[in-house]
């Protein structure tokens, strides 16, 4: 490989932000806290919050509706955060990079309306929309950003308002509900898996010090969308989400909306087989000697080990590839499934929970059912 | 460098070799005309039939390459050989079920019995012949490694998702619902299999090689059903 310039620049983790709004909401109260669609109970809830193993989570909704704060307000409260962290300020930011399901606005980027609400001065900006993985997309983007000597500072944020689209005037009087007035469980499911906050990390080109930071030793994300239907995704019906022309913006709104287009849903057979997907990739990872399982100390993935079924997990031990519970640290059971801002969030609590110690390998992953992908991050503890 | 590996080790690695080409190899398959279909609604009762028609040639072969890859096993491997040999006693006849199953449906039994081989079924059947031939043909417990991973994990969800769309009652959908046996058993079996053969460099190379082009062949086979 050819170099020109200075050389690529070691990369570290300075700072750590999490913003999660209002109190927490346990699973008794959280069906209503959203609203019942059409006042009904769900058919699939229990079923959806057994399997993911949440017990509470956070909404920037208050149970009347009301709106309590944005997507780009909570992203920039964990920026802050991250940068006081890492004893820096707004003016220090020279890159940043936000990632999010989607943003308040339909246009421009998140990540102009995340600087507006931070309200920081000139920077450099890039927005990455995907689902949870593109908080990763935005970490390789920041991490890549300072490894070159773009910037000295550059934050990777990403934010998550699910709960906007679980109230019950999204499914209300479209064909996502039935003569009897249940919603369809394509629907319904992600209304128990997801809830609302935000997180962020600042990187570096050194550590800090005194204090821990973590050396990121590389990214990979891995995409297989020409392999697979989306399996979770928001603008089209469930049969017609193949195809590009089914698209919600070329119905028009209210057409769109009627036909349930305009709602966050997910494929849960294919979720099945994205599942062994990403298995697959991971034990890519391990069969090319990228990823040594016994060599990592802390594994952070916003998937539980309980959700996977018995056959992967048996597949895993039998390749040798599984990770032992013991060493994941989550947590999922008390902040929810946040989307892309689940990664930083969990960093963000296993930073202060006293375990890293220098040395410590911990990997960092992130699979998204969207339409396939799986990122990983490898970070060291320095 | 340590030295030999233990079979623990050697099985573990192939293993997980396999588990990749299995992942792929599923990929691909979501990826083809006639699945697609199965997925996005579209199936039709006569691609349930054309896919009947054509599985049906690569089931009937597989007892049969099963028995010529036993019968090439040397004395040193009995174990295996008895092993390769009561599969295909159990998986013999089961190609009559595809028979049954697509009479069952509404096909004529002439129209299965008469159809040919397509293009993929053609090259999958002369390559595991091919390989059955040859002495102590071990590299083919990657091929039951992918055909029998596509009987325990995507056959049974393939027939729900027929019967759901075709409303066909269950006796027509035999050999795919009968297919979704247990996975954990099926996985430990294997893994004895594969310590009867491993460590050995060559045949857990050989082993993963097979299951490549086994995927690929019968991905071909799948991609090539048109009704």
């Amino acid at each position: 490989m050819s170099e020109s310039g200075p050389r690529l620049r070691d990369v570290y983790i300075t700072g750590f932000g999490a913003h999660l709004p209002g109190p927490p909401v346990g699973n008794d109260r959280m069906e209503d806290h959203l609203g019942r669609v059409h006042g009904r109970g769900s058919v699939v809830g229990r079923r959806a919050l057994r399997w993911n193993g949440i017990a509470s989570r956070h909404y920037a909704l208050s149970p009347d509706g009301a709106v309590l704060d944005s997507n780009a307000g909570m992203t920039a409260k964990a920026v802050s955060a991250a940068l006081d962290d890492a004893g820096l300020g707004l003016a220090d930011i020279q890159h940043l990079a936000t990632a999010t399901t989607q943003g308040d606005f339909l246009v421009p980027g998140h990540a102009a309306a995340v600087q507006a609400e931070l309200g920081a001065g000139p920077l450099e900006l890039a927005s990455y929309q995907s689902v949870c993985a593109s908080s990763l997309m935005a970490a390789k983007g920041a991490w890549l950003q300072v490894r070159a000597g773009e910037a000295e500072v550059a934050v990777a944020a990403a934010g998550e308002f699910s709960s906007r689209w679980f109230r019950p005037a999204f499914y209300e009087g479209t064909a996502l509900v039935d003569g009897k007035g249940r919603l369809a469980t394509e629907a319904d499911f992600l209304r128990f898996t997801l809830s609302d906050g935000a997180g962020a990390v600042v990187m570096e080109p050194r550590p800090r010090d005194p204090g821990l930071s973590l050396k990121v030793d590389w990214i990979d994300l891995t995409s297989l969308a020409g392999r697979f239907d989306p399996c979770m995704w928001a603008g089209s019906t469930r049969a017609d989400r193949a195809a590009m022309d089914s698209a919600w913006s070329h119905a028009g709104p209210l057409a769109a909306h009627a036909a349930g287009a305009v709602a966050l849903l997910q494929d849960f057979e294919l979720l099945k087989i994205v599942i062994r997907a990403w298995i697959g990739v991971w034990l890519e990872k391990v069969d090319s000697g990228r990823i040594f399982p016994d060599q990592v100390d802390h594994l952070l993935c916003h998937y539980s080990a309980r959700s996977l079924r018995e056959e992967i997990v048996g597949l895993l031990q039998n390749t040798a590839a599984m990770i032992p519970e013991e060493k994941w640290f989550t947590t999922l059971p008390e902040t929810g499934n946040i989307g892309s801002a689940s990664i930083w969030v969990m960093l963000e609590a296993f930073m202060r929970s006293g375990r890293p110690k220098p040395g410590d390998r911990v990997l960092l992953i992130v699979p998204e059912s969207g339409r396939a992908m799986i990122g990983f991050m490898m970070l060291e503890v320095v | 460098m340590a030295g030999e590996p233990t079979t623990e080790a050697a099985v573990a690695d192939v293993l997980r070799k396999l588990a990749v080409v299995f992942a792929d190899f599923e990929q691909r398959l979501e990826a083809t005309p006639l699945i697609r279909k199965l997925t996005r609604g579209r199936f039709e009762l006569a691609d349930y039939h054309a896919f009947l028609i054509n599985l049906r040639q690569q089931v009937k072969d597989g007892a049969l390459w099963m028995s010529r890859a036993a019968s090439n096993i040397g004395e040193d491997h009995l174990e295996l050989r008895s092993t390769l040999m009561q599969h295909a006693v159990t998986e013999h006849r089961d190609f009559r079920l595809l028979e049954q199953d697509f009479v069952a449906s509404g096909g004529a039994l002439a129209d299965i019995l008469s159809a040919r081989k397509n293009v993929g079924s053609e090259a999958l059947s002369a390559w595991m012949f091919h390989e059955a031939s040859k002495p102590d043909p071990f590299g083919l417990l990657g091929a039951m490694w992918i055909i029998e991973g596509l009987g325990s994990i995507k056959a049974r969800p393939w027939g729900l998702k027929v019967r759901e769309r075709l409303g066909l009652p269950d006796e027509a959908l035999r050999f795919l619902l009968y297919h979704g046996d247990n996975d954990v058993a099926h996985m430990e079996e294997f893994r004895d299999m594969l310590a009867m053969v491993l460590p050995d460099e060559a045949v857990a190379e050989r082993i993963v090689t097979t299951a490549k082009v086994t995927a690929r062949l019968y991905a071909l086979q799948i991609e090539e059903i048109a009704a």
